[in-house]
């Protein structure tokens, strides 16, 4: 039974240049739809024209038949009435996506209650119902939502956007900056969705959640469909030569990182406990951070991974131990990379005039700044603009640019690509390879095991308990932490 | 705990309060004998012998520090002494006259309320819209004229062109509407602004976008999850808003003739009757806060999130 039928929607802006080229699909009962695409490919903006949530600059054209009724992509005001009742909109960051002061619970029964019709009472139990279903119990529906984990927060927001009746679930990247337990969890609860003849429609850069959800993939680039069809064929044998790219971005696809002799240490930990809250994350961790080598670390968020690398930076004492920097070299020289880049700048400062400070203060040239927007690949025309007005990857890139402004000899690179579409994330890391074959030595910071096991010289596991593991393929100069 | 630190908090208050008024009251220029001699008998029966008496009587002459301590000494066991003008007890006309204030500030911010926070509300719905800048042009010419000014032109304007309330007077309902008006014009202006933020700013998260998408209305989701979350930042307000409204208080009540304890505040220094001059400040001071202890359980309820 089709759910959903788009035929020829398309996306424009004010000055009338189509944003999305006219995209005809068709979403069925129990099948998944899996929109796959690079960031600015114009899949958000396909799904927001289907939903009639385009910001008021855009517009759009085309037919969208959904529970039987036709509507005109072109009057977002008529698709209101179908939030929550035929189409649930999962949101992309759950935590921020509830009310702040209603309870977990609270916010479920008023979509029960308001949409449905149900009396309270009843929209109380079906609520109840419904977060039972998804392994919440009374305990959790009463708490509020700075009391839930990222986890619990997306299924209470996914019982509260399907609360309405709606049979449709579209899910705009949801899963978003997360890491791999966390994604299958995603994934296992967005196939619930079509367990009763639901449709699913899920627009995402994730390859592995792709995979995972199945069914019909649509790949987007620029505005436009490059290939359609069932996913298992298309990821087995794609068509066009852009799919191509993209799936040969999944780090499971890359090829291993040639290894290099290690030079002399540049960072050491001895002995090294490092706590947050007055709870021990890493316990008597010895570790040698030597030039031209790249040490992957992963772990569960809140295992200490960003704290361990801020400790060996030095903007976080260890509650223990020691940390030796290589001597006669300036502190500038220890870099870090944040995971979200645009905190990481000034927000209402052009790029360009960030970037002359940080060259001011290292006695760069302009030329020299010049010469490194070019081998990153970054139009200098970038530099007029604030960071909210460039991509994630080009403003990653530029965070690059002003490390590498500081000459460093070592840089922890924290989760730098989890919100960056695969060949962006390519893209950055080998930048971030390039830099240690040059001799800095980089700690970097994934949840991506296959990411790590490509680029990494060797690994380290934190199990979130005060333990590390150490995996890798030369001899790790390592030597392993006492458990607990 | 929140409750302990309050009550030391008050302990503070209750303190300073006295000392500071003590201070002030015996720095201030001018015979104080020859002041509350006038205060009892009249300005035109006072003569040096009134004032000799009274000094003698009320021991003026004597050193300041037993007097403070003996002040606050009687302070402790809840006993604020004699009114040296009307010879009553301080405590009895104190909460005389606080249930009047009392009566006109909750009259002034009930008002402050219904006018501001549901025009803000309104104005931050449609940022940038007709109402949202007429209200930013009302609520900053509002914010900026001083209490006895509008008192003034609304009695010029009402009581005597219009003729519509009496421009002074206290028992009748009517006699309440101008001087809580007065009062509550420069609250709601505020509230309203702050409303008007606080609901922008919350239009704009994500989580009354997916209160949308649930599939509840505008005003569903306005009621359900606006109000509460406006309710925050307006909360805090009021609790200092309360200096506002002590200070106005004073004044209006001053103008209107209102018998409460601002204008008795006012009278008590004029006179120099030191013992009403602490008590009704040490009221204002109590009652900061008394307001600000409530205002705190108030916000600990709707907003749990400041409780871990």
């Amino acid at each position: 039974m089709t759910l959903l039928q788009a035929d020829d929607v398309a996306v424009f802006d004010a000055s009338g240049r189509a944003l999305v080229h006219p995209v005809s699909l068709r979403l069925d009962a129990g099948a998944p739809l899996v929109v796959l695409g690079e960031t600015g490919s114009g899949k958000s903006l396909l799904a927001q024209a289907l939903m009639g949530t385009l910001p008021p600059e855009l517009w759009a054209r085309g037919r969208v038949r959904i529970a039987e009724a036709e509507h005109d992509a072109a009057q977002p005001q008529g698709f209101r009435r179908l939030w929550g009742r035929a189409v649930a909109v999962l949101p992309q960051e759950p935590w921020l996506s509830l009310d702040p002061l209603m309870r977990a619970r609270a916010q479920v029964a008023e979509a029960h209650a308001l949409v449905r019709g149900l009396a309270p009472v009843a929209a109380r139990r079906a609520a109840a119902a419904d977060l039972a279903a998804l392994g919440l119990g009374d305990e959790a529906g009463r708490r509020y939502p700075h009391e839930l984990s990222g986890g619990m927060a997306q299924r209470v927001a996914f019982a509260a956007a399907r609360a309405g009746g709606a049979r449709i679930v579209v899910a705009d990247e949801p899963t978003k900056g997360l890491d791999a337990a966390r994604r299958d969890e995603v994934a296992r609860l967005l196939t619930r969705a079509l367990e009763t003849g639901g449709g699913l429609l899920a627009i995402t850069h994730d390859l592995a959640l792709a995979q995972l959800l199945g069914g019909r993939l649509i790949v987007m680039r620029e505005g436009a469909v490059v290939e359609s069809g069932p996913l298992a064929e298309i990821f087995a044998a794609p068509q066009a030569d852009y799919t191509q790219k993209l799936l040969d971005a999944d780090p499971a696809r890359w090829p291993r990182r040639a290894r290099r002799a290690a030079g002399p240490s540049v960072v050491e930990g001895r002995r090294l406990t490092v706590s947050r809250g007055g709870r021990a994350l890493v316990e008597g961790l010895d570790l040698t951070l030597r030039a031209g080598e790249i040490v992957g670390v992963s772990g569960p968020s809140g295992c200490g991974k960003s704290s361990l690398g801020d400790a060996l930076l030095g903007l976080h004492a260890p509650a223990c131990g020691a940390v030796r920097r290589i001597e006669g070299v300036a502190r500038t020289a220890f870099q870090k990379l944040y995971q979200d880049p645009v905190s990481a700048f000034p927000r209402r400062r052009a790029l360009g005039a960030t970037l002359a400070d940080v060259a001011r203060r290292f006695g760069r040239r302009r030329a020299e700044v010049e010469a490194l927007l070019a081998r990153l690949d970054l139009a200098p025309a970038l530099l007029a603009r604030r960071p909210e007005q460039v991509s994630g990857g080009e403003l990653q890139r530029l965070a690059l640019l002003r490390v590498m402004l500081a000459e460093p000899r070592f840089l922890f690179a924290d989760e730098p690509t989890s919100r960056l579409d695969p060949i962006t994330q390519r893209g950055v890391i080998d930048l971030i390879a390039t830099l240690a074959e040059e001799g800095c030595s980089v700690l970097l910071v994934s949840h991506d095991a296959a990411l790590l096991d490509r680029t990494a010289d060797w690994r380290m596991a934190l199990g979130g308990h005060g333990t590390a593991e150490a995996a890798g393929r030369a001899a790790p100069a390592v030597a392993l932490g006492a458990a607990g | 705990m929140p409750l302990l630190s309050r009550a030391l908090q008050a302990l503070a208050v209750a303190l300073l309060v006295g000392v500071s008024t003590f201070a002030m009251m015996r720095a201030l220029p001018g015979d104080a004998a020859w002041r509350i001699a006038a205060g009892r008998y009249g300005y035109d029966n006072v003569d040096a012998a009134a004032a000799a008496s009274v000094r003698a009587e009320l021991g003026l002459d004597g050193p300041a520090l037993p007097a403070l301590l003996q002040w606050l000494g009687d302070l402790f066991r809840l006993d604020f002494g004699v009114s040296l003008v009307s010879g009553q007890p301080v405590a009895a006309e104190l909460a005389h006259q606080l249930g009047a204030s009392l009566q006109l500030a909750l009259a002034a911010v009930a008002l402050s309320l219904l006018i501001g926070p549901p025009l803000g509300v309104a104005a931050g719905l449609r940022p940038g819209g007709a109402l949202d800048r007429a209200l930013l042009v009302a609520a900053t010419a509002f914010r900026a004229t001083p209490q006895f000014l509008l008192a003034l032109v609304l009695i010029v304007l009402v009581s005597v062109e219009l003729g519509w309330l009496p421009a002074a007077g206290h028992g009748a309902a009517r006699h309440v509407i101008l001087p809580s008006l007065a009062l509550a014009l420069g609250l709601a202006a505020t509230s309203a602004r702050i409303a008007r933020d606080a609901t922008t700013e919350i239009a704009a998260t994500a989580f009354w976008r997916f209160a949308e998408f649930k599939g509840l209305s505008r005003g569903q989701v306005l009621w359900r999850h606006g109000l509460r979350n406006v309710a925050v930042p307006l909360l805090t307000l009021l609790g200092l808003q309360f200096v506002t409204l002590v200070e106005g208080v004073v004044v209006v009540e001053t103008i209107f003739g209102w018998p409460g304890i601002g204008h008795a505040l006012v009278h008590a220094i004029f006179a120099r009757d030191v013992p009403v001059v602490q008590g009704a400040a040490l009221m204002l001071g109590l009652g900061f806060v008394a307001v600000n202890a409530a205002i705190d359980i108030a916000l600990r309820r709707i907003d749990p999130r400041g409780a871990a």
